[in-house]
């Protein structure tokens, strides 16, 4: 094709385009439209005042209102067989219409394209970075004014909570409750004993353990196939280890003597990538550590490879895990096991408090409809009303799926049928009761898990600066971490590091607005 | 006689590669089957790694097969297959056509436009926008209509019909046949391997629909056969502190797959027969 | 004269009409979003309203910037040549062999076990190449063990990585690719042959006089149209199967953008590097597109 053909056609498409861009344009892209209409708007009055205080539907003598909520999840029953729906059907007077995404990835492009497009669904889970945008860009409903209807869900996720969802001292989100710490180093207790050891009390002695569990054929088929040391990557293997050390995971903030310290620039941390580098030399851990991307490091215990593992409980010591173990040996014994203690006490890895397990908003649009935003509240009151819908979406219905005790819940065996309720715990539950009902088999697990100290850091309370690319920064982090501990780069260069990291990686933006973020909220400052 | 040596070293040549291909594709092929009738604690203790199976189950399959939402998602992606890969056939057939023949006006144009849209693309909220306009969102057809015509099919069905010898076209002219007629009752019946090719490939596409569907349709009754199964698997996509969350096996992975691929395995032989040569024989001495 | 041509070719343009229209709907409607490579994205705004960054480079600068730039360029050329130059011969191969191989069932049980990878999904592939490839205990490095030697990090090496991406890619791909081959050699006329056989050519000359001129066009397109794409280099599966020692080959573009833009939801950063990855696309399938029509080939 000749360059002026070439011109004439591009320029022709060109125009092709920006033609299209026009029509389309006046035609359907304007957003800012409506959330999915009520069709039952012509209501009878007392809809819309009486909504206050009461957790159970108020006032709702006029139709079903539909309600569209979207979150990630999996496993939804058909609505027909969906039992918890047709509860909450029945209590808020809805058709309530839940739809989950299974991956991550397609939930986000999901919810970013109904929110560029006026399509808002009346309740959806977001992330803190999805909150600031979309709060930034006016999308969402600032609950603020609404704070007092919904007395029932400040009472039930906390004071603590309600702030995790505000930006700028404005309530724009609903955070659920708090998760409690689920991991911690499993060891392989029959190859203790078949090896005549103890567990593993301090860093030293764990050391020693895992060199034995690698040298000394503790699985006896005369065969050297087996390591001491996995967890998902470096910060996952050695969690407690970093804790030993008084140092939160690489990257972490929190608060030391009172002051604001970067896990990175505490002076143990050196001390501590030491530790792990001796460890990694004799050969005791995982050569494949850093590709431990998802769930590798379970694999790799459950297949006798490994004989510790740091962790979560359900993937050690749920029932189906535990035939998946004893299939594979029938002896295999796993215990949980302490931090080792350093140089700074015990400390099982760090624990971030500025995290919520989730958190759920309403468009903006929706005050458009006051009787629906109305019953998105109810909705929210509801289950976390601890006499009512709160019960619901934890165990199911009263006398099918769970009985009461007294005060005590017990579960029946058609517990299972409500096994996705969790997908409805829209402000969460009470952490330890929730799992200690549920998962009785593993109630010391938790309460273990649950009662290591841990280091608390404040990542989660940071929102990200302009032109700050944390995927960069953290690439190099990772990096470097890496080669100091497989002894690739010599600790001597760690303050090299740190500078680059700071120039190059612009991670000095990123401290910079952490310190001004945390000391506004009241860290660091004693 | 040398040339019959010749024929039979060739040919133990071409038996030897096509053998050494196939065993290269069979064994992770054996891998799926075997992993999805294997107990999984079996499974792990054989390393990850099963080709005979020993200890055999069909719990996997039972699971997947008694999930509320399979059978009418199964129904979905038949239905969506059946009519749009015929809608492809049509429409993709229909271009090619005539940006086969060289020398119609506006050609170069159309194919320049063609090409640029398997380059550049607008994005996925523009898309959305789009689809949203036309009244598509949470119907049937946001599955089929957004991806009817696919770029690349209808450059490789243009090629073949350019193949196609001239004196075919001239002949059907001087006895006065339209051009809609030649298409389909001289050029549709030469082209079968191609028909049938690109057939497949949009009938794949459309039996593993899983993105349109998730994007543009929230009605559950909706949902490709794909959607279901994602949702068994996916979890090493939820949060890791979800307690409540099912871990999908290797076992149950397989069986989904298996599920999710058999029907399509299963057709590809049948579509074969129709990649003979001497199509053309006879067409033009006939 | 547009109007001659109209009254000459019509029967042709209805024909083209439903596809144009969808093209136009579907395709070029939406390409007005490519805008937002050069604003400041604000969703309540919408993309025509969203203001316009400033500079007007301003997200293609953040991207240039990056420190792992370079790199991320490398990675994607590379790993995307590489893939294109292994990829695209052996399904020729196999298709020209299975042409050629005369037992029936054979042919058909070949051609349909070699298609089955393609079914497969990379979290599959790579649980396959874990079974197979890892330090611990892949079967592979059993075998190298027990002859003595010591167990290789293939997946976790940046010697070895490339070559598992283009090996595993070439190996998932190489029956489904055949397809084509095989459907364009099926259109081959074969009295050709048999005028070359009565003319005493061996069957390696008639596949190399015949056979392969014949199904010239099909390798050219798909060649050039892989070209358009070249700067893609396959996401789904380098995401799945990297992890932080390798990323220093084989991080590319779309795994960079996908940490960078997805997660801090910078669409405008995304939609940057995607119309970078598209200029350059076409720039090359225009100028393979010329170098083809020189042999007569070449798409328009």
């Amino acid at each position: 094709m000749s360059s002026n053909a070439i011109k004439r056609t591009s320029a022709l498409l060109t125009s092709l385009a920006l033609l299209g861009a026009a029509v389309s344009a006046c035609g359907g892209s304007k957003e800012g439209g409506n959330a999915s209409p009520s069709p039952s708007s012509t209501q009878t009055a007392s809809a819309t005042g009486s909504a206050s205080a009461s957790p159970r539907a108020s006032g709702n003598a006029g139709k079903k209102i539909k309600l569209e909520v979207i979150e990630t999840g999996n496993n939804l029953p058909a609505p027909d067989q969906d039992i918890i729906k047709k509860e909450l059907d029945k209590a808020l007077n809805v058709d309530f219409n839940l739809t989950v995404y299974a991956s991550g990835d397609d939930y986000k492009n999901q919810l970013n394209v109904r929110m560029a497009s006026g399509n808002f669904p009346d309740l959806f889970a977001l992330d803190r970075q999805q909150l600031i945008e979309f709060s930034k860009q006016g999308l969402l409903l600032d609950l603020t004014p609404y704070m007092d209807r919904l007395k029932q869900v400040s009472e039930f996720i906390g004071e603590e909570n309600v702030k995790k969802g505000a930006v700028d001292g404005k309530v724009y989100a609903i955070s659920k409750s708090s998760q409690i710490p689920y991991n911690t180093y499993f060891i392989r207790k029959d190859w203790l004993e078949s090896l005549n050891l103890q567990v593993p009390k301090t860093i030293e002695e764990l050391k020693k353990v895992a060199v034995a569990f690698t040298n000394d054929d503790p699985d006896k088929n005369g065969k050297k196939d087996t390591f001491g040391l996995t967890g998902g990557e470096l910060n996952g293997a050695f969690a407690p280890v970093f804790g030993a050390f008084g140092v939160g995971s690489p990257g972490s903030i929190y608060e030391k003597d009172g002051k604001l310290v970067n896990a990175l620039y505490d002076p143990a941390m050196k001390d501590a990538l030491a530790y792990i580098k001796d460890l990694i030399a004799t050969g005791a851990v995982d050569p494949e550590l850093l590709a431990n991307t998802a769930l590798q490091h379970q694999e790799k215990a459950f297949k006798g490879q490994a004989g510790i593992v740091w962790i979560d409980w359900p993937n050690m010591t749920k029932q189906n895990m535990i035939e998946q173990i004893k299939a594979v040996n029938p002896n295999a014994e796993w215990i949980q096991m302490e931090p080792p203690a350093g140089p700074a006490g015990k400390f099982d890895g760090s624990w971030e408090i500025g995290n919520t397990p989730g958190r759920y908003a309403i468009p903006k649009a929706l005050e458009k409809d006051p009787e629906k935003l109305q019953r998105v509240f109810d909705l929210l009151n509801y289950v976390s009303d601890p006499k009512g819908g709160s019960l619901l979406v934890q165990f199911g219905v009263e006398g099918t799926h769970y009985t009461k005790d007294g005060d005590k819940i017990v579960m029946t065996d058609k517990a299972g049928e409500v096994g996705y309720s969790w997908l409805y715990q829209f402000t969460g539950r009470p952490e330890m009761s929730y799992l200690q009902t549920k998962f009785v088999p593993q109630a010391d697990f938790i309460k273990f898990a649950n009662d290591q100290p841990r280091i608390q850091t404040l990542n989660g309370f940071v929102d990200l600066p302009e032109g700050y690319i944390a995927s960069d920064a953290d690439r190099y982090i990772k990096e470097e971490l890496a080669k100091f501990a497989y002894g690739q780069r010599d600790l001597g260069e760690y303050d090299k590091f740190l500078k680059t990291l700071e120039t190059t990686m612009k991670y000095k933006l990123f401290m910079d607005a952490a310190q001004a973020q945390l000391t506004a909220l009241g860290y660091g400052s004693k | 006689m040398v040339k019959g040596l010749e024929d039979r070293l060739f040919n133990a040549l071409v038996y030897a590669v096509l053998v050494f291909c196939a065993l290269l594709a069979i064994f992770p092929i054996l891998y799926v089957i075997s992993v999805s009738i294997t107990p999984f604690g079996e499974v792990l203790r054989n390393g990850g790694f099963i080709l005979i199976p020993r200890d055999v189950t069909l719990t996997a399959y039972k699971t997947l097969l008694t999930q509320s939402n399979l059978p009418q998602a199964f129904k979905v992606t038949v239905l969506i297959t059946v009519v749009g890969t015929a809608i492809n056939l049509v429409l993709t057939g229909l271009m090619a056509y005539p940006l086969s023949r060289k020398n119609l006006p506006g050609r170069r144009l159309v194919l320049l436009m063609i090409v640029f849209t398997l380059i550049f693309s607008g994005g996925l909220i523009p898309t959305y926008l789009i689809v949203k306009s036309v009244g598509l969102i949470d119907s049937i057809w946001a599955m089929i209509l957004p991806n009817a015509i696919w770029s690349f099919n209808v450059l490789i069905m243009k090629s073949f019909f350019e193949g196609l010898p001239e004196e075919l076209f001239e002949s059907a002219r001087i006895d006065g046949a339209k051009e809609f007629r030649i298409l389909f009752q001289i050029v549709t019946p030469l082209s079968i391997p191609v028909i049938m090719t690109i057939g497949l490939f949009y009938l794949v596409g459309h039996w593993n629909e899983f993105f349109q569907a998730i994007f543009y349709v929230t009605d559950r009754t909706l949902f490709p056969l794909q959607v279901i199964v994602r949702e068994i698997l996916m979890q090493s996509q939820q949060p890791l502190e979800n307690a409540d969350n099912i871990t999908p096996t290797q076992t149950l992975q397989m069986a989904s797959v298996m599920i999710a691929s058999l029907p399509v395995l299963v057709v590809y032989p049948f579509i074969q027969k129709y990649f003979t040569k001497g199509m053309l024989l006879g067409s033009i001495k006939g | 004269m547009a109007l001659a041509a109209l009254r000459k070719y019509w029967p042709f343009y209805v024909m083209l009409l439903p596809g144009v229209l969808f093209y136009l709907i579907f395709r070029y409607f939406p390409m007005y979003g490519m805008v937002i490579a050069f604003k400041d994205f604000s969703m309540m705004d919408g993309i025509l309203h969203s203001p316009w960054a400033n500079p007007w480079y301003k997200h293609f600068e953040t991207f240039y910037q990056s420190p792992y730039f370079g790199e991320l360029l490398r990675n994607t050329l590379l790993i995307s040549l590489y893939k294109l130059v292994w990829g695209t011969i052996p399904p020729i191969l196999l298709a020209l062999l299975l042409n050629e191989c005369r037992i029936r069932w054979l042919r058909s049980i070949v051609q349909t076990l070699t298609y089955m990878p393609h079914f497969l999904s990379w979290v599959i592939i790579f649980g396959i190449l874990i079974a197979l490839f890892s330090q611990n205990g892949g079967i592979v490095n059993r075998w190298i063990v027990e002859a003595g030697g010591s167990s290789y990090p293939f997946l976790t090496s940046t010697h070895t990585f490339r070559s598992v991406l283009v090996g595993s890619e070439v190996w998932q791909n190489l029956g489904w690719g055949a397809i084509i081959y095989l459907a364009a050699i099926a259109g081959i006329d074969p009295t050709l042959y048999e005028a070359a056989r009565v003319d005493g050519a061996s069957r390696l000359r008639m596949i190399w006089h015949i056979t392969i001129p014949g199904i010239r066009s099909v390798i050219v397109l798909l060649f050039i149209l892989k070209l358009g794409h070249l700067l893609d280099a396959g996401f789904d599966q380098i995401y799945i199967l990297y992890n932080i020692q390798v990323y220093p080959v084989a991080d590319i573009l779309d795994t960079w953008v996908y940490r960078t833009g997805l997660q801090q939801l910078n669409f405008s950063l995304a939609s940057a590097v995607g119309l970078f990855k598209s200029l350059i696309g076409m720039v090359l399938v225009l100028f393979a597109n010329n170098v083809a029509k020189r042999w007569g080939e070449g798409i328009w």
